[in-house]
């Protein structure tokens, strides 16, 4: 191990995925599964280039990213406030804890037909249903970033003057936030999930609408290339995730060390 | 006792809610039915055995490819861990398919395995084994060298040496990888069976939605969500006994 | 037939991403048999790394390190080691631990058991046999380490800062108990430590290793062989031997200080 150099090994990892894509590609172009099942890589990247150019896949893209963004921002905003009261007001908590316990591993997928009778097939139906299954891990997170606040932090705010609504805004939201940050990160890709699991049970466009409809169609190039850009959007999302939470603890020991 | 009914009185309450809401004609029993007659419609699932063919089915392919995903992912992350050769094929792959939802996996497996059993049992194995690799991989990889050579002078080969130190001591890490696979496997499962299948839950769920048996469909979704919430309890005991030695 | 030897032994670190560091230099350096040398020197001088090398963790890439002139070319159980963190396995109990090495030395299992047993009563853990490594203290903990090394009866016991965890009281006991192990079942001791009092106190002879790159500076004879006791501590001649030492060691600690910055 150590006599692989650094710069080899990452080195090493380009050429693995590098080896993987021909590999794909050797496979499919030698027919040992029909193209049907297997399109080349090739095939798959013309397709997704042309649905690129066309626009399609733009508004694909665009459509699925709306959907999923404005989900996991309404189950961030009341996700985070509603973790906040149930650690300062008792009643809150008396009222959330059963449901908290109870909405957090419950497998929420379960609720799209219900959401579908509630609120139809369009935009609001798809948005809500990704709140729904996003909001718990940030109720979770933040309840416990605001419950572990250290109490000489506020002590020392308070005998510095600060007001009851300074403390929350000034202390404990940010000693909060890398905690509750954790929270948003496993949300975000939830939210994705849900978003491309809602389009394709509602229709309505958007990545999964489209997938779904491609796989209808039996267009397996253009399911796969719709999976490749799925997989380019994810990466992209978990990567400015990772980006913003360095940006916005730059105070923290875990920013520095890195 | 009395704290556990002060601790769930709010789901009392909600339940009582539930009941008068469309009772009093707030709303329209059509789109949410009283649950006294969600919990009618449900023995009447659990009588005519729809609740038995369709939960079974679920199950088995749950199980047949969460199982799958734990074995054939722990392997895999403890290898990556223990032989970089194999850490250097693999992780970049681990890496770039990792943030990819899984969810987008469903249309493939059904391209792939028919409607059938088979395409739930890959849609699940898929999406849960990254959660299992990359827990075994962390666990592992995070094992002390002192343990690793306490058990060399003990006079273990390295095949023990894996078996006997590095996946107990990485256990924690695995399990906590599995736990995270447990709820993927719903999700998946129960979303696969909603887009396409003739079989399972989530079928019967949204079929009732389709056929307008609003309070059958009602009957579904408790049956999974309550079903989903005791397997996460369950695992949860079981992993309590596992790292009994944690403290 | 457990004499050590380390003859112009050098070693270096080549970390990723960072630049390599020569931890020993030509080091030379001859252990007698059911000798208690310890090795002594600032943090970083490359005590420890001698000693994993003797252990057979590292390979030896310069120099020649033999055990009954036999050069060391991995691990082995004539070569027990007792680590600073313990390295008990979390998951196993005390019982279990201990049995560790037993089981690895293929022993029928009514011997493993008795044996076992022995070396519970040894270190006092009587009733702790199935407690978790995590429900013990560290001084207990450090007893347990002991017990799964001296289970399996290493002629040579490698020690590296094993009571460095512990508060001063309880390293103090340890003191006591190693040493009354050490006379019931006479052990070469390779002890590191960066404690000269405890050097002192338990040693025949004492290495004082210079900062890094690690060379044997000094080897000293502490001469207290037959008359080790708490009492020793208060002697002249203990507080003499301290002082030398002591001015050796923080000559060498002052240099590792002023280099790294």
């Amino acid at each position: 191990m150590a006599r692989v150099t650094a710069l080899g090994q990452a080195a090493l990892r380009w050429v693995s995925i590098l080896a993987v894509l021909i590999l794909w590609q050797v496979f499919a172009e030698a027919h040992v599964v029909s193209a049907f099942l297997l399109p080349s890589f090739s095939t798959v990247s013309v397709r997704l280039y042309h649905d690129v150019v066309s626009g399609d896949m733009i508004l694909a893209v665009a459509l699925t990213l709306y959907r999923a963004f404005a989900g996991f921002a309404l189950a961030a905003v009341f996700g985070v406030a509603i973790g906040i009261l149930i650690a300062r007001i008792s009643v809150m908590r008396w009222f959330f804890d059963p449901l908290v316990s109870i909405g957090l591993p419950m497998p929420k997928i379960a609720y799209l037909p219900v959401f579908i009778l509630w609120f139809g097939v369009f935009d609001a139906s798809k948005i809500l249903m990704v709140t729904f299954s996003a909001i718990f891990p940030v109720i979770v997170a933040s309840w416990a970033a605001a419950d572990g606040v250290e109490g000489v932090l506020l002590w020392s705010a308070l005998s510095l003057g600060a007001g009851r609504r300074q403390l929350l805004w000034e202390i404990a939201l940010p000693a909060s936030m890398p905690q509750i940050f954790t929270g948003l990160q496993v949300a975000m890709p939830i939210s994705l999930i849900v978003e491309i699991i809602s389009e394709m049970a509602m229709g309505g466009e958007g990545l999964g609408g489209s997938i779904m409809t491609e796989m209808r169609f039996a267009d397996s190039p253009g399911v796969f290339s719709g999976i490749l850009a799925i997989a380019i959007v994810g990466a992209v999302l978990v990567k400015a995730m990772e980006l913003i939470r360095r940006r916005l603890l730059l105070w923290h020991p875990e920013a520095l060390a890195g | 006792m009395r704290s556990a009914v002060v601790r769930y009185s709010p789901l009392l309450l909600l339940a009582i809610a539930w009941e008068a809401v469309p009772r009093l004609g707030l709303v329209d029993p059509d789109t949410l039915p009283p649950l006294s007659a969600v919990l009618r419609a449900w023995i009447g699932l659990l009588r005519d055995g729809d609740l038995a063919v369709n939960g079974l089915s679920s199950l088995q392919n749950l199980t047949a490819g969460l199982v799958l995903a734990i074995v054939v992912g722990v392997a895999l992350g403890v290898l990556m861990a223990w032989y970089w050769p194999v850490e250097v094929l693999v992780n970049p792959l681990v890496r770039i398919l990792y943030p990819l939802p899984r969810s987008a996996l469903i249309p493939v497996m059904i391209l792939w395995f028919g409607l059938g059993a088979a395409s739930k049992i890959a849609a699940v194995f898929l999406g849960c084994l990254l959660p299992v690799v990359i827990g075994a991989f962390n666990g592992a990889r995070g094992v002390e060298q002192v343990l690793i050579w306490s058990a060399r002078a003990a006079g273990a080969t390295s095949l023990e040496v894996l078996r006997e130190v590095v996946v107990p001591a990485a256990m924690p890490e695995i399990l906590a990888g599995i736990r995270n696979a447990l709820a993927l496997s719903f999700i998946l499962l129960v979303a696969a069976e909603l887009l396409i299948s003739q079989r399972g839950m989530g079928y019967l769920i949204s079929s009732f939605g389709e056929a307008g048996a609003y309070d059958a469909m009602f009957a579904g979704v408790l049956t999974v969500s309550a079903v989903g919430f005791f397997a996460d309890r369950l695992y949860l005991l079981v992993m309590g006994w596992a790292l009994r030695w944690r403290g | 037939m457990t004499g050590i030897s380390f003859h112009e032994v050098s070693h270096t670190y080549r970390p990723p991403r960072s630049a390599p560091t020569l931890a020993l230099e030509r080091v030379s350096l001859d252990v007698r048999e059911r000798e208690f040398l310890a090795l002594l020197g600032p943090s970083g001088c490359g005590k420890s790394t001698l000693l994993y090398l003797l252990g057979g963790f590292l390979p030896v890439e310069a120099g020649a390190v033999t055990v009954a002139g036999k050069p060391v070319t991995g691990p082995g159980p004539d070569r027990g080691i007792v680590f600073q963190n313990f390295a008990l396995y979390p998951w196993k109990t005390v019982r279990q631990n201990i049995l560790y090495g037993l089981e690895k030395q293929r022993l029928p299992r009514a011997e493993r058991e008795r044996r076992a047993r022995e070396l519970i009563e040894l270190v006092h853990l009587g009733g702790f046999d199935n407690s978790y490594p995590a429900q013990l203290s560290g001084g207990m903990k450090q007893r347990v380490a002991i017990a799964r090394t001296l289970a399996v009866d290493p002629a040579i016991l490698l020690m590296d800062e094993p009571f460095g965890a512990l508060d001063a009281q309880t390293r103090a006991l340890m003191h006591e108990e190693l040493l009354a192990i050490i006379r019931r079942t006479p052990k070469t001791v390779v002890f590191v430590t960066h404690d000269v009092r405890e050097a002192v106190y338990l040693a025949d002879r004492v290495a004082v290793m210079s900062a890094r790159p690690g060379r044997i500076k000094e080897i000293v004879d502490t001469g207290f062989a037959g008359e080790k006791g708490p009492a020793l501590t208060g002697t002249r001649a203990f507080a003499d031997k301290v002082e030398h030492l002591w001015d050796l060691v923080r000559g060498e600690a002052i240099l590792a200080q002023t280099r790294r910055d």
